[in-house]
């Protein structure tokens, strides 16, 4: 019969504390828009939404509308600030913009977001797939399977023999264990992606130095997507 | 980065880890024959979340809290975002005060309560989502209800909403929580599924009884369709709320009292999965069937349809004049 890999946890079953009216589409999509502020990593110019149709349909009753955009701009789902979220980006001067797009076979709570800064961008896909969970799918053109409920290390690198090792080895001297580690690349010693979930945060120092690894383009450290 | 809201995952090593992760509730019956239901529930989770057991009570105690912050809130009523409803708690809850209700005062409370929680979360308010947001109001509404009306200690409140937690956390391994993915039935059920585990826990039920409320709760929303009004979450799930909160309540007492359900749990979820795949894409949340497309129902879907362009309209409009202003004045 059905099996998942995963339960959900019991915080996130009695959870979480968040504006309504929908988990899935207020919570959910604001967790996702939440993962595109912390990808990008700078205040953005430029938000754009691309929503799968089912979603385009009934996102605004919901709330997704607000919701996209305050996450997009770093709030977290139980702001009470989010119902004001794009007045909010209007006076910061940010461009917001909706649009429908056909995403594929995915889920129908499923979005593309663009966001743009003043020295980079960042893209991701993703659907919130109910009582606000979320799974993110492509980041940065990347294959990816993010859920934002454990502390994540995402690399961005250039493919070559022994940068898995190398990484592994420094989050191992911290005692850190690791979940799951998945690696996906555009074309062979070209631009490589690798998602490690770990058990326990990784401190400063360790991801430091990860990101001085010969080869490391760049890297980001994100904690449960609040 | 605010990190996990507060919270620090210990490092789990080896020999914390238990041989057995629980699956089914055929395993949670046997496993907590003997002991406290929230305990072991709340081992379990530990272990496989990483939070200690008292993080885990602190954060459900705060989550106590919002719940009943939002219930007083929404008894002052107010209109939702789609303007068809917000003001049913308020309505009750007066028809109550002025000794004009004919229904036990347990029954009464857990149905303003809910009412209340889903008013809020109609006007975008703060809520818990209880396993979601649409479905919000029925844990809190039994739960508070039966603290307030019964003389629970609130510590035993929050023991329950491991109990809730829990049950949750086991149905989400075989299914998924949403209307989207089976209807109702995965949202309202498993709430009142959720509620009466707790309930029945609260009430001094053994691990086998509160299972068994679990099942007779969620084995009597099978079926149950998501056909939500013009898309948003007010009709039928406000009342509906409601509803189920006195459904769970009824289960809870019945299994409290020793009745049993004859089909396990464990084939419960797996009959509500087979049922939600079987459920037409119209009946799954796309508000393309049921109520959505009575008469009445595709009436409200349009007006709501023809305010969002009225106001995407007016905002464009509106853009385009600050940005001719702007340009005159240069």
């Amino acid at each position: 019969m059905a099996r998942k890999d995963r339960k959900i946890p019991i915080l996130d079953i009695m959870g979480p504390v968040m504006v309504g009216p929908s988990s899935s589409h207020t919570a959910g999509t604001a967790r996702l828009g939440r993962v595109a502020h912390e990808i990008l990593a700078e205040e953005p110019s430029a938000l754009k939404f691309y929503l799968h149709p089912p979603l385009a349909a009934t996102f605004r009753g919901h709330g997704s509308d607000f919701a996209l955009v305050g996450g997009a701009l770093g709030l977290s789902v139980d702001d009470p600030r989010i119902p004001e979220a794009i007045r909010i980006a209007e006076q910061m001067g940010i461009e917001v913009d909706f649009d429908e797009e056909d995403l594929g076979d995915v889920h129908p709570n499923t979005v593309r977001i663009e966001a743009k800064g003043p020295s980079r961008e960042a893209e991701i896909v993703g659907s919130s797939i109910g009582g606000a969970a979320i799974e993110v799918f492509r980041i940065n053109g990347f294959a990816a399977r993010f859920l934002g409920d454990s502390p994540t290390i995402l690399l961005f690198y250039r493919d070559r023999p022994g940068m898995i090792h190398e990484v592994t080895e420094i989050i191992a001297r911290e005692g850190i264990n690791i979940a799951s580690l998945a690696c996906s690349r555009k074309q062979r010693g070209k631009d490589a992606f690798m998602q490690v979930d770990v058990d326990s945060p990784i401190a400063e120092l360790a991801l430091r130095e990860i990101l001085a690894l010969p080869d490391m383009r760049e890297g980001r450290y994100l904690d449960r997507i609040p | 980065m605010p990190g996990a809201a507060g919270f620090r995952r210990k490092t789990t090593t080896r020999s914390e880890t238990p041989d057995i992760m629980i699956e089914t509730f055929a395993q949670l019956e046997q496993i907590g024959a003997d002991r406290d239901l929230a305990d072991v529930l709340l081992e379990a989770d530990s272990e496989e979340s990483g939070f200690p057991p008292d993080q885990i009570l602190a954060a459900l105690g705060k989550r106590r809290e919002v719940m009943w912050e939002c219930i007083r809130r929404g008894l002052g009523g107010g209109t939702s975002m789609g303007r068809l409803v917000g003001n049913e708690a308020k309505i009750l809850w007066e028809s109550f005060e002025k000794g004009e209700t004919f229904l036990d005062p347990l029954a009464i409370k857990a149905t303003v309560y809910a009412l209340s929680v889903m008013g809020e979360n109609s006007r975008m308010g703060v809520i818990v989502a209880a396993p979601t947001a649409g479905a919000g109001g029925i844990v809190p509404g039994m739960l508070l209800a039966l603290e307030e009306e019964r003389g629970v200690d609130p510590g035993r409140t929050v023991r329950g909403l491991v109990v809730a937690g829990g049950v949750g956390s086991l149905i989400s391994m075989r299914a998924n929580i949403s209307g989207a993915a089976g209807g109702c039935q995965n949202e309202v059920g498993v709430a009142a599924s959720m509620g009466a585990a707790a309930a029945c826990y609260m009430m001094g039920g053994t691990t086998r009884q509160s299972i068994h409320a679990a099942a007779v709760a969620l084995k009597n929303t099978l079926g149950l369709v998501c056909d939500p009004v013009g898309g948003l979450v007010e009709v039928p799930c406000v009342k509906r709320n409601g509803i189920f909160s006195v459904h769970g309540l009824t289960a809870a007492q019945m299994a409290r009292a020793g009745v049993e359900s004859v089909i396990p749990m464990d084939e419960i979820v797996e009959a509500m999965v087979r049922i939600g795949r079987a459920l037409p894409r119209g009946l799954r949340e796309t508000a393309e069937g049921g109520l959505a497309v009575t008469p009445t129902g595709c009436a409200i879907g349009q007006r709501i349809k023809d305010e969002a362009n009225e106001r995407r309209l007016a905002k464009a409009a509106e853009r385009e004049r600050v940005a001719r202003e702007r340009k005159e004045s240069v």
